[in-house]
């Protein structure tokens, strides 16, 4: 305990306390000072807790000493790119510059943050369960849906952030990531992002959905909402900064051989993924940015009084976050075409169109962000094209289902947890990509926007797309963190509890959407006639909880008593599997050279990597 | 970077570009006067972010192939990767001004605020001589002049400084008599937004400037090792190009509100 207290972590937020503390006293002491009231509701005025916020994300930083390179560079020393990190479980709390270290950090912290949201949905799903208020206040029901809405696509961002900066360098064959320093900064920057995510709760809360639109994000009485956009945009630089790291990766650092079409999909679609983070994320933190000078400094450009237009936020707005949706889900549709062959001892159908329909994917979603706009009165003429440019991303969506069925069409298939997790994906996305079309149209739209059609088909799309995959790259690379399998029994029980209640939820989700229950709501009218729905949807949920809950038992468990597991334990072709489990800490001993296809399993004699001789 | 030039011809060639740019921006101010084209400006402004991309930011040396028997870790190898990853960062902050940019025209469209023209003129002809001593800097350094680099830096800081007191110190004031005022409607409300978003941008590329050149005192780039100095200054021409399309948006398409 007293180690774990002396930890960079600790010491980060300890610094993290002060900056908050020291930005509020100047704040408020400059506001006294020139005879601007200082109080408010929330002690002081929320101009100091904005300001608070960033003092403390910039000490956090300082005080965990994850600028440390830097500060050092600046005064003219060299530092090495590579440092030993400490023995044991401290390097994980610490500014480590290893990139599988960074990707465990990720991991780890995604699938807290993902306990988190999901306890929140929890406690709302239970308020739901009966018409009427049973145990939250409206306001409380508004900041927990809300709050459930962020933390899990900050969870989903760490997610995937932890797969790539695994895998991304074992898959091409470098040492690290182009710049180890960047990519702890990265993971860093999103602790004091989650810190200020929860602490709006204490603030007054968030009521205005995940998405903060104005005016009601404007509302002056809910600090809550400040410290939101602030976590958000400071999120939003863990993302930016992930990327380009990723992508200037890939780019530099691939082994000798790996052309561009020999390198593993998963690859492919993390390049897709890193290409929208990079450059629409900013846009996410514009807008947020604005809104929060709207409410610091009355600058009005969402405030039709003072000239501005609240449809401006969402065009901004909705230009990363449609987008940001294709960030959730392409790393998982990777990792669907990426375990799928290994598991059909059968060459990937159609390499080259699944490669190339993530990319596809990624740039026609830059396109289509107004089809979250159909009711809000943005000009009519542009409804028509944002239709048909939203229902042409089925196109390269649907290339990879058929790739996916060609692949299994014939195969050898085996049944192990991964690739269970992997077939719950591809039927589970295929539910969230089948009712997508209906709110691309206008015409259907205009009847399903807002209710809980909607939210049931998000959810089927970001389980299939990442949640499933995540889970299943979780069991199929746990023995490469690890040198330890996780039970199989546990992974199957986890997986079948989990699959069919999740079918329900998201079913059932629909079904009251479809007869009248309007998403974001607190209470809903018995006469609509889905109370007991409701109820079913509940269960559901604490099922799915449970399952989860399975899974963390099993996770904590294997990492010690796991069955050791060292070698290339699922009989795969990629260069990691050839290497020692778990993984060295500076990966191959010899470097690579890729000398044939990707995924030509089944193929005598075929070989995908050549390593050197020592 | 190790140029095969010589330094008298890559510096006339700096001042070639900083000529043409002078002409253009002259051009520009013109063009609103006489005859306020709104394709015609934005024809000069992409000229002008075409030429200091091209001759001040050096972008070809992107497309640069790496000598293939260095290893990942040489020197060279990393600078160009270095050099990657700083584009994908303009690419990305590029994305932030364009986001800006949209703003602006959706709730202004043709009217601009009541600025002052003079003062506008100044800060951009300010920020066009420190692009012009911040690639002489540069020039200077890949050709081995320590002295030449070290004053060419200074004068950018200076001139960076400048511009600074001339946007914040002098032109918020000044907009503010002009009833251009931050939170009196959104004409105010983008106005500081811009030209604040700019200021933070270039405030952190006098920082960086100044970094770079306390290490330069201290004897840390030489004439082939100065990834720093390339990056401060393709940054500070970054922030030198957003001006470019900032300015006109601002200052000179529209009418008055």
């Amino acid at each position: 305990m007293k180690q774990f207290l002396s930890t960079p972590l600790m010491r980060g937020l300890l610094w993290l306390s002060a900056g908050l503390l020291a930005g509020i006293v100047l704040v408020a002491g400059i506001r006294l000072a020139m005879g601007l009231p200082a109080t408010g509701k929330y002690l002081v005025t929320e101009h100091a807790w904005v300001f608070g916020g960033f003092v403390g994300t910039m000490a956090f930083l300082v005080g965990h000493g994850v600028m440390g390179d830097w500060f050092k560079w600046w005064r003219g020393q060299e530092m090495p790119d590579h440092r030993e990190d400490p023995p044991g479980w401290v390097k994980y709390f610490g500014p480590s510059l290893d990139h599988k270290v960074i990707g465990i950090q990720y991991t780890v912290t995604g699938i807290l943050l993902l306990v988190i949201g999901g306890t929140f949905a929890l406690i709302f799903r239970t308020e739901l369960s009966f018409e009427g208020a049973q145990f939250l206040k409206p306001d409380q029901y508004n900041t927990l849906m809300s709050l459930h809405g962020m933390v899990m696509i900050v969870s989903i961002l760490l997610g995937i952030a932890g797969l790539m900066n695994y895998l991304i360098p074992l898959l091409i064959g470098a040492h690290d990531m182009a710049f180890p320093r960047l990519n702890a900064f990265s993971f860093w920057i999103a602790v004091p992002a989650a810190v200020w995510l929860i602490l709006s709760m204490p603030l007054g809360g968030v009521e205005t959905g995940w998405t903060g639109y104005p005016p009601l994000s404007v509302n002056p009485n809910k600090i809550g909402q400040q410290m939101f956009f602030l976590g958000v945009f400071v999120a939003g630089w863990s993302s930016v900064l992930g990327s380009l790291n990723l992508i200037a990766t890939v780019v530099r650092m691939r082994a000798k051989g790996m052309t561009a079409f020999r390198m593993p999909i998963f690859v492919w679609a993390a390049i897709a993924t890193s290409l929208i983070a990079l450059t629409a994320t900013q846009l996410i933190g514009l807008s947020f940015q604005m809104v929060m000078f709207q409410r610091l400094f009355g600058m009005g450009f969402f405030d039709p009084n003072k000239g501005g237009n609240p449809v401006l936020f969402q065009h901004l707005f909705w230009f990363y976050s449609h987008p940001a949706v294709y960030v959730f889900i392409l790393p998982g549709l990777g990792v669907v075409s990426e375990l799928l062959p290994v598991f059909v001892r059968k060459p990937l159908f159609g390499y080259k169109w699944i490669a190339m329909s993530s990319l596809g994917i990624a740039l026609v979603g830059f396109l289509v962000w107004a089809h979250h706009m159909f009711t809000s009165g943005m000009n009519e003429y542009l409804r028509v094209p944002f239709m048909y440019s939203t229902l042409l991303v089925a196109v390269p969506t649907g290339v990879k289902f058929f790739s996916w069925v060609a692949t299994i069409w014939k195969g050898k298939i085996d049944l192990p947890t991964p690739m269970l997790f992997v077939l719950g994906a591809i039927v589970v996305f295929l539910m969230g990509g089948l009712t997508g079309p209906p709110n691309a149209t206008v015409s259907t739209d205009l009847h399903l926007h807002d209710t809980y059609w909607i939210v049931g088909h998000f959810h089927d799309t970001l389980f299939g797309g990442f949640v499933f995959p995540f889970f299943a790259a979780l069991y199929y690379w746990f023995p490469k963190a690890t040198g330890r399998r996780m039970n199989e029994t546990l992974g199957k029980i986890h997986f079948w509890l989990m699959t069919p209640s999740f079918l329900v939820l998201s079913f059932g989700m629909m079904r009251i959407g479809l007869l009248g229950m309007r998403r974001r709501i607190f209470d809903y009218d018995p006469e609509l006639g889905f109370q007991n729905t409701h109820i079913v949807l509940t269960i559901a949920a604490f099922l799915i909880a449970l399952s989860v809950l399975i899974f963390i038992i099993n996770l904590v468990n294997s990492i010690r008593k796991g069955d050791p597991a060292t070698g290339n334990v699922w009989n795969s072709r990629s260069p990691e599997w050839q290497a020692p489990s778990p993984m060295p800490a500076h990966n191959y001993e010899t470097p690579f050279e890729v000398v044939g296809e990707p995924y030509d399993y089944g193929l005598p004699g075929s070989k995908y990597v050549q390593f050197a001789k020592k | 970077m190790t140029t095969t030039t010589d330094k008298s011809s890559a510096l006339t060639q700096g001042v070639i570009i900083f000529v043409y740019l002078a002409v253009l921006t002259a051009l520009e101010y013109g063009i609103a006067i006489a005859l306020p084209s709104v394709p015609l400006l934005a024809l000069v402004a992409l000229i002008k972010a075409g030429l200091v991309m091209y001759y001040y930011m050096h972008i070809y040396n992107l497309g640069k192939e790496d000598a293939a028997s260095e290893g990942h870790d040489s020197y060279a190898y990393k600078t160009s990767t270095n050099r990657f990853g700083l584009w994908l960062f303009l690419l990305s902050d590029s994305f932030v001004f364009g986001g800006l940019l949209v703003s602006r025209f959706n709730l202004l469209g043709m009217e601009r605020p009541h600025l002052n023209q003079l003062l506008g003129l100044g800060v951009t002809s300010v920020l066009l001589i420190s692009s012009f001593f911040m690639n002489r800097a540069e020039t200077c350094m890949a050709h081995g002049d320590q002295k030449g680099f070290l004053s060419g830096i200074m004068i950018t800081i200076v001139l960076g400084l400048a511009f600074l007191v001339g946007v914040v110190g002098l032109e918020w004031q000044l907009a503010k008599l002009e009833q251009v005022i931050v939170n009196k409607d959104v004409v105010g409300g983008i106005f500081y937004m811009m030209t604040g978003m700019h200021a933070f941008h270039v405030l952190t590329g006098v920082i960086f400037l100044f970094i770079v050149w306390r290490l330069g005192k201290m004897g840390f780039f030489t004439r082939e090792q100065h990834w720093g100095v390339e990056a401060a200054a393709v940054y500070w021409h970054f922030v030198d190009v957003v001006w470019i399309f900032f300015y006109p948006a601002l200052y000179l398409i529209g009418k008055v509100a």
